[in-house]
């Protein structure tokens, strides 16, 4: 069973354009699926969808083999949800916002205490536990808002732009934390713009933009659509004859190689020339490389359309 | 019925709207006006103001023969207690429904709190369910307390001035039994069908307050002589409001998807 199954999924506004343009896609279960995109380009929309707070204008969704539109409450059950617009009350504590949203998912007064003491400790909220949330940080906030979601321990998780407003200790406690959950089978579906943040943690990604899928899959698939070759940066007192590089600053030079296996024979080549080599290293496509160039590949190609 | 996650929601929205000083002490300051400092300005009036008979010359003619026994200070008394007092009562009820349905329904939305209670596993009946009980009780509650504290300022000062008590009659057994509650769940629909549209807590509540139009007329019609609350009035509008609190209630539920809600 998919955790996640999207065929043609289509999303319209009344007056406004498609929100989320016949987009497919799969998620295995355990999953940790990147789903990148500028604002407003249809992130926030699609986990509307598969959480049943949107019906599909075109096409279905299933999450967990059930469908999202149909039956809202048995998939509420299996999921957890983190959304901008999703906050908790102010006027209980941590510790009682917690205990709430736990009975609300059938969990036991008690067992929810006992849950809810696990993840503050977790999430570097057991100070405040006791504070109402009028005084909690957005930092904060959004912490607790992720303990919420996993209060009764969710198959999926939604989370849309979960560290926003986190300081990067926080951040990288909450990466963590996501990739223990996913190691023990949660699938996570995580909405952001923070590229490098999602290269961190992500098994596989989506990208879109004004509502179109533009790519799926895993970070070398990605790459094999943009470049799949690996640039070598040398910086070495000479370079041989009859080598093809580009030269970046004094003695350093990139050369690009279609696999790793073209390195020895470079340094080989450099060393024989009479060369001192003082740096190599290799640099392949970072996913806010391959993200951009897909964007921009996408903007030029609606250019060129236009100009038709 | 209600289930444990219900009745979880229920406890949250009663306890979010008595720890709200500002909005709770707005929902006890008209009923703690209409049931105690208004009776015993009658009160007083009447007993300690020569001549006051006259004012109430109109009603005191309205009623039937068999009322118009004893004497006259204790007849209107009794007058005030069981046909004035039952009218202006009615506005607590409303009130109080009104003020706890635009916060539990409007106020999430306001404070961005609905859309967590969406992502839960009821549905959108069970939590209306809840949330319109969660006012009911609320508006029972306050309706049930201003009630004892009315009669029991009243009698007091009643048995301090006079000597002897004036009783509730029938009609206030329809009031506190039919008519609060039913007028509660009209006023609670009232409110719940704007919500989705409103996007302010004023905004839904202004929405009720056209249910206090025809209880002013009702006070109005009756210092004019031109009618009579009589308990068969009441015992109607006890039949007639519960019919249609019943069809709004239902019809209000209904309505409401989850895209509405969030829009």
């Amino acid at each position: 069973m998919k955790a996640v199954l999207t065929q043609n999924l289509s999303k319209t506004y009344t007056g406004s354009k498609n929100a989320v343009d016949h987009i497919e896609f799969s998620l295995e279960q355990g999953e940790v699926f990147g789903f990148l995109g500028p604002n407003g380009a249809g992130k926030t929309t699609t986990i509307k969808l598969l959480c049943g707070m949107l019906a599909p204008s075109e096409g279905s969704c299933r999450v967990f083999d059930l469908d999202p539109a149909q039956n809202p409450e048995k998939l509420h059950q299996l999921s957890g949800v983190i959304t901008e617009h999703a906050q908790m009350y102010d006027h209980l504590t941590g510790l009682e916002n917690l205990v709430f949203y736990g009975t609300l998912f059938g969990v036991n007064a008690a067992e929810c205490e006992k849950r809810a003491n696990v993840l503050l400790e977790r999430l570097g909220l057991v100070d405040a536990q006791d504070r109402k949330l009028a005084a909690y940080s957005t930092g904060m906030r959004q912490r607790l808002s992720l303990a919420r979601a996993m209060i009764h321990s969710p198959r999926i998780l939604f989370l849309d732009e979960p560290t926003s407003g986190l300081d990067p200790e926080s951040a990288q406690n909450v990466n963590s934390l996501i990739r223990e959950l996913s190691v023990d089978g949660t699938t996570i579906f995580l909405c952001t713009h923070q590229l490098r943040y999602a290269q961190e943690i992500c098994t596989t990604y989506g990208l879109i933009d004004e509502g179109t899928l533009l790519a799926t899959g895993n970070i070398q698939r990605l790459r094999a659509m943009v470049f799949s070759g690996v640039v070598v940066h040398v910086k070495a007192s000479r370079m041989p004859d009859g080598l093809v590089y580009q030269k970046t600053g004094e003695h350093t030079y990139d050369i690009t190689v279609n696999s790793e296996d073209e390195i020895p024979p470079i340094v080989k080549g450099i060393v024989e020339a009479g060369g001192n080599i003082y740096h190599i290293s290799t640099h392949r496509m970072s996913l806010e490389e391959i993200y951009f160039s897909l964007i921009d590949r996408r903007k030029a190609g609606k250019e060129g359309e236009n100009d038709e | 019925m209600m289930n444990r996650m219900q009745l979880a929601l229920m406890k949250k929205d009663i306890r979010g709207i008595t720890s709200n000083k500002q909005v709770f002490s707005v929902m006890l300051m008209v009923p703690l006006a209409l049931t105690i400092i208004l009776p015993s300005i009658f009160v007083f009036v009447t007993v300690l103001v020569p001549d006051t008979t006259s004012d109430f010359q109109k009603l005191l003619e309205m009623l039937p023969s068999t009322e118009q026994i004893g004497n006259q200070k204790q007849m209107i008394l009794g007058l005030l207690l069981n046909k004035i007092m039952p009218v202006f009562f009615l506005m607590i009820p409303i009130m109080a429904s009104s003020v706890m349905a635009a916060s539990s329904f409007v106020g999430e939305k306001e404070k961005h709190t609905l859309e967590t209670l969406l992502y839960s596993p009821l549905s959108l009946k069970q939590l209306f369910q809840s949330k319109i009980l969660a006012s009911f009780s609320v508006s029972m509650m306050v309706s049930f307390i201003s009630f004892a504290a009315m009669i029991v300022v009243m009698e007091i000062e009643v048995l301090l001035l006079t000597g002897s008590a004036v009783m509730p009659d029938l009609s206030w057994m329809i009031i506190m039994l039919l008519i609060a509650p039913s007028i509660s769940l009209v006023a609670i629909s009232i409110t719940v069908r704007g919500s989705a549209k409103a996007q302010t807590i004023e905004e839904a509540q202004q929405r009720a307050v056209f249910l206090v139009f025809p209880i002013i007329a009702l006070v109005i019609g009756q210092f004019t002589g031109i009618i009579m609350v009589s308990t068969w009035i009441l015992l109607g509008l006890g039949i007639v409001l519960p019919l249609i609190a019943a069809l709004l209630v239902k019809g209000s539920v209904g309505k409401f998807t989850y895209e509405k809600l969030l829009r």
